[in-house]
């Protein structure tokens, strides 16, 4: 289930946080407590296509611990009455908290290195995260962001709504102009997801 | 329990004993006087509302009295030390955990005497009256005792020095009440006594826990004292009171514990290894089982070993201390102390770690889960946990939340303010904030009562806990409103107290986080613009900075949020405008210069940008210093903010940034200047929000900007040390560079 989130308004929110260690990104007001994305989510399946518009809103971060969290609302969902909102938690790939390697959630290294080489960002970056997964590498400069975003709850609906939230989003940001790319990952997904 | 010696007639009317005493403190029949005492002891004994009947009824300074006379007679005599040994003996037993008995004794005029008597040549006066002093000694009321002075630290080392456990407990206890601040606990050590108690620590049980008690004190937060505590020169010590971290007495384990937190909590290096951690984590857990003073206390040390500290936290849990902790609270019907103790240790806990949270308010949950599960089996598994993960947010922590809730009413005012603490480090749970956990009446109106007519340390916890909880990110918060709390609120950041006052805009703050247009309007009008604008200008530089965070939360928003700026003549947007101005003078602001590159030019780029808002967490409290940088950036980011609107908008924000006397001078040159990054990431995006090609007076403002020097600033800064400073610049260069370079 691919997902692309496109930001169309963005805000500095906070100041930034201080204390950032060296290996961690910068903190950058575009990724702050309060931002709003909006975009559209590609639903593929054998049937058919649909585009799902979406918006994400950060409620958390905390750069210290390669952490950020939010609310998804995806409006116009064929099976849902009203717009299905999640709750998720992010892992942002630091190499000091997190790396590219998942190492959960059913993700081989394999699957992870298949999914971050979508994002043209990451080129740069694959030789040596095939060594090590990026432990090795210093993100803190970097014009992008990588994360992974993992759904823990169903915030206003119930299980009928009909999706599941078992997967999850690899993410990429773009510090320069506030985009998010993303690309969703559930080895267990039916075939009509 | 001794009998009564008292005569048949009218044996236990203590007006009566009394009147008996009286008279016969004034007399001279030694043997009355040493009968009524054992009566009078035997009464009081281990019988506190006897106690406060007798201290009531006058009874000390009768015994006294007769302390007084005995210590005075000219001779010696069987019968003179039978009374000083019973009436110490008496004066003891008043003194024994009673602080209003410790007054009276002391206002009678008792410790001089014996004090004296402690250096009397027969052992059982000596051991009386030393028992007596040390009962004086644990009370508050005790007096201090000068170890400056030459011959008080010689006649305290005489006391350890002595063999009489009493004595030397004494002189313990003398040090454990008495020393305070870091030259006694350097004189203390100097002078040797830090190395005798350390050698009182292989005597007896009583020997013991004094000496580890008066260690623990004379070490606290003092790493010199520690270095030579746990240095050669103080031998085995660091080893024996680790040692005695296993005796079979749960106090001396306590005790034990304590120092060793102490040292810990000063010098971690000299307490290094994840073993000795744990194993301090795993004793204490274990001493909470005790239903005495010692599992009190332990919840205490707990609290203290683990605060501030997430290494330690991340050990507790994983001994699994959220469970113990929560099943000491389950058992219900603890008293205050203990209480107070545990919700204080499970504050430490859950301050800084999610996983600790999570297990807290997941706990009970799974009598729940059982019972719904088999219900949705129809769902295939993977989306079965989700929801499972849902419900546990959405239902199962409401008895565990409820044990917390319980206590914001409790009896006890420690209780409830160690409640609120708990509860403010349960709500910083952004997951469950997200899930509008928190945002009920069950826990708001008991919240918003504690704000009236409180004391203020209650009214600061009960603030703390607010400011999480209505950050709430679910559409509920008006909830908060119609409990009565913004009203509240309001009124609290009106209190001369700065610490109340802080804390009160700080909630207000967050409140108006991202809350509807109507709910804004409702707290705007009972705070009203004229009591912000004095808050923007407050004395304290965190207050200013909460009450600009407010106000950029106010315009947060659609474009016409940014009309409450404007209202009352632009009463609050002035207010803005005038601390910043007032605020970044260059001599005030200017802390140095960014590291500057070479000057490159970057192809033009659009980029627009909305107003933000934010919430604030709760967890340290600025210092000044800082809390200067966060509220002038703040400041800077609300007028980013409003230039994020139309025309109008945008045009006032430039009145303000300008000097009023000068149209050249910015004072985005001095935040762009400056060396601290957030100052120069507000400027870079006011500058981008008011030079948005797109709007009909970019092109005047540009060049408006341009004059006042921010263009070439800008070019200064391409190669920011900053990354997030430097996408903005090549932003707002971009932008200003469509409108020309000004030379022509």
């Amino acid at each position: 289930m691919p997902v692309r989130v496109v930001e169309t308004s963005a805000a500095p929110s906070q100041a930034p946080g201080a204390n950032v260690g060296h290996a961690s990104p910068q903190a950058c007001t575009l990724l702050g407590v309060g931002q709003a994305f909006s975009g559209t989510q590609n639903v593929s399946s054998p049937q058919k296509d649909e585009a799902w518009r979406v918006n994400v809103r950060i409620q958390g971060c905390d750069l210290d611990h390669g952490y950020l969290c939010g609310t998804m609302e995806a409006l116009n969902v064929p099976m849902a009455d009203t717009p299905v909102v999640t709750f998720w938690e992010g892992e942002i790939v630091d190499t000091k908290n997190h790396t590219f390697f998942t190492n959960k959630w059913k993700a081989t290294s394999e699957v992870d290195i298949e999914h971050w080489t979508k994002f043209p960002s990451f080129a740069p970056l694959l030789s040596q995260v095939k060594v090590d997964g990026g432990k090795s590498l210093d993100l803190s400069s970097y014009h992008y962001i990588f994360m992974r975003w993992k759904e823990q709850y169903f915030v206003n609906v119930g299980t009928d709504c009909g999706l599941t939230i078992a997967g999850f989003y690899y993410a990429c940001f773009s510090c320069s102009d506030g985009s998010i790319n993303g690309f969703y990952y559930d080895p267990n997904s039916s075939s009509d997801e | 329990m001794p009998a009564s010696s008292a005569s048949s007639s009218a044996p236990h009317r203590p007006e009566d004993l009394i009147l008996r005493l009286s008279s016969a403190a004034d007399g001279r029949d030694g043997d009355a006087k040493l009968r009524l005492l054992r009566e009078l002891k035997n009464q009081i004994i281990g019988n506190r509302t006897k106690k406060l009947s007798y201290i009531g009824l006058g009874a000390v300074p009768s015994v006294v009295s007769i302390l007084s006379s005995a210590s005075s007679a000219a001779a010696d005599s069987d019968e003179v030390e039978s009374l000083l040994v019973q009436s110490a003996a008496a004066i003891g037993s008043f003194s024994c955990g009673v602080d209003a008995g410790v007054k009276a004794v002391l206002d009678a005029g008792a410790f001089p005497y014996l004090l004296n008597l402690v250096s009397h040549p027969n052992e059982k006066i000596v051991d009386a009256a030393a028992r007596s002093l040390r009962m004086i000694y644990q009370s508050k009321l005790a007096p201090k005792y000068e170890f400056l002075q030459k011959k008080n630290m010689e006649f305290l080392l005489a006391l350890l020095n002595k063999e009489n456990e009493n004595v030397t407990g004494l002189g313990a206890s003398v040090i454990t009440h008495s020393c305070e601040t870091s030259i006694e606990q350097k004189a203390l050590s100097d002078a040797g006594v830090l190395k005798k108690l350390s050698s009182l620590l292989g005597g007896s049980l009583s020997q013991r826990d004094a000496s580890l008690e008066s260690i623990a004190t004379i070490i606290n937060s003092n790493p010199e004292v520690i270095s030579k505590f746990v240095g050669p020169e103080s031998g085995r010590a660091l080893s024996i009171v680790t040692e005695l971290t296993k005796d079979r007495y749960p106090r001396t384990r306590l005790l034990a514990c304590m120092c060793l937190i102490a040292i810990r909590n000063t010098s971690p290096s000299c307490l290094e290894g994840v073993g000795i951690k744990t194993k301090l984590i795993l004793i204490l857990l274990e001493l909470l089982d005790d239903s005495g003073q010692v599992g009190d206390e332990a919840a205490f040390a707990l609290c203290s070993l683990i605060a501030e500290r997430e290494d330690l936290q991340k050990l507790a849990f994983e001994a699994n201390a959220v469970d113990k902790l929560c099943n000491h609270l389950e058992k219900g019907s603890l008293h205050a102390k203990r209480l107070e103790g545990i919700f204080l240790a499970l504050s430490s806990l859950c301050s800084k770690l999610e996983c600790c949270r999570s297990r807290f308010l997941s706990l009970k949950n799974n009598r729940a889960l059982f019972g719904i599960f088999p219900l949705k089996g129809i769902f295939k598994i993977g989306l079965l946990r989700c929801w499972t993960f849902g419900l546990t947010v959405s239902f199962g922590f409401r008895e565990a939340l409820n044990l917390v809730t319980d206590a914001l009413t409790h009896v006890c005012i420690e209780v409830r303010g160690a409640a609120c603490i708990c509860l403010k480090s349960l709500s910083r749970s952004v997951k469950n904030l997200s899930a509008g956990t928190f945002m009920n009446e069950i826990i708001l109106v008991p919240l918003v009562q504690l704000l009236c007519d409180s004391p203020t340390s209650l009214q600061v916890a009960a603030l703390g806990a607010i400011s999480n909880i209505v950050v709430d990110f679910t559409v509920h918060k008006s909830t908060f409103i119609q409990c009565g709390g913004a009203k509240q609120l309001v009124q609290l950041s009106k209190s001369m107290d700065s610490t109340v006052r802080l804390n009160a805009v700080w909630a207000l703050r967050n409140l108006m986080f991202h809350v509807n247009n109507r709910c804004k309007e409702e707290i705007l009008s009972e705070l009203t613009a004229s009591v912000l604008a004095s808050l923007i200008s407050d004395p304290k530089p965190s207050v200013q900075e909460q009450a600009l965070a407010l106000v950029r939360n106010l315009v947060d928003g659609p474009e016409d949020f940014a009309d409450y700026v404007f209202a009352e003549d632009c009463l609050l947007l002035h207010a803005v405008g005038n601390q910043l101005q007032n605020a970044s003078k260059p001599d005030v602001l200017l802390q140095g210069r960014s590291n500057l590159g070479p000057p490159r030019l970057f192809p033009k780029k659009k980029h627009a940008v909305s107003p933000g808002g934010g919430w604030g967490k709760d967890e340290v409290f600025a210092r000044d210093a800082d809390a200067s940088i966060k509220e002038l950036t703040k400041g800077m980011y609300t007028l980013c903010n409003v230039a994020s609107g139309n025309e109008f908008s945008k045009e006032a924000v430039m009145s303000q940034l300008f000097c009023q006397t000068s149209n050249t001078q910015c004072i985005l040159v001095n935040f762009l200047q400056n060396s601290d990054s957030r100052f120069r990431t507000a400027a870079v995006w006011t500058v981008v929000n008011l030079t948005f090609p797109s709007s009909p007076g970019a092109f005047d403002r540009a060049g408006k900007l341009r004059n006042a020097g921010i263009a070439t600033q800008l070019k200064n800064m391409v190669d920011d040390s900053c990354v997030d400073v430097k996408l903005r610049v090549k932003t707002a260069i971009g932008q200003m560079m469509s409108f020309g370079d000004g030379s022509t």
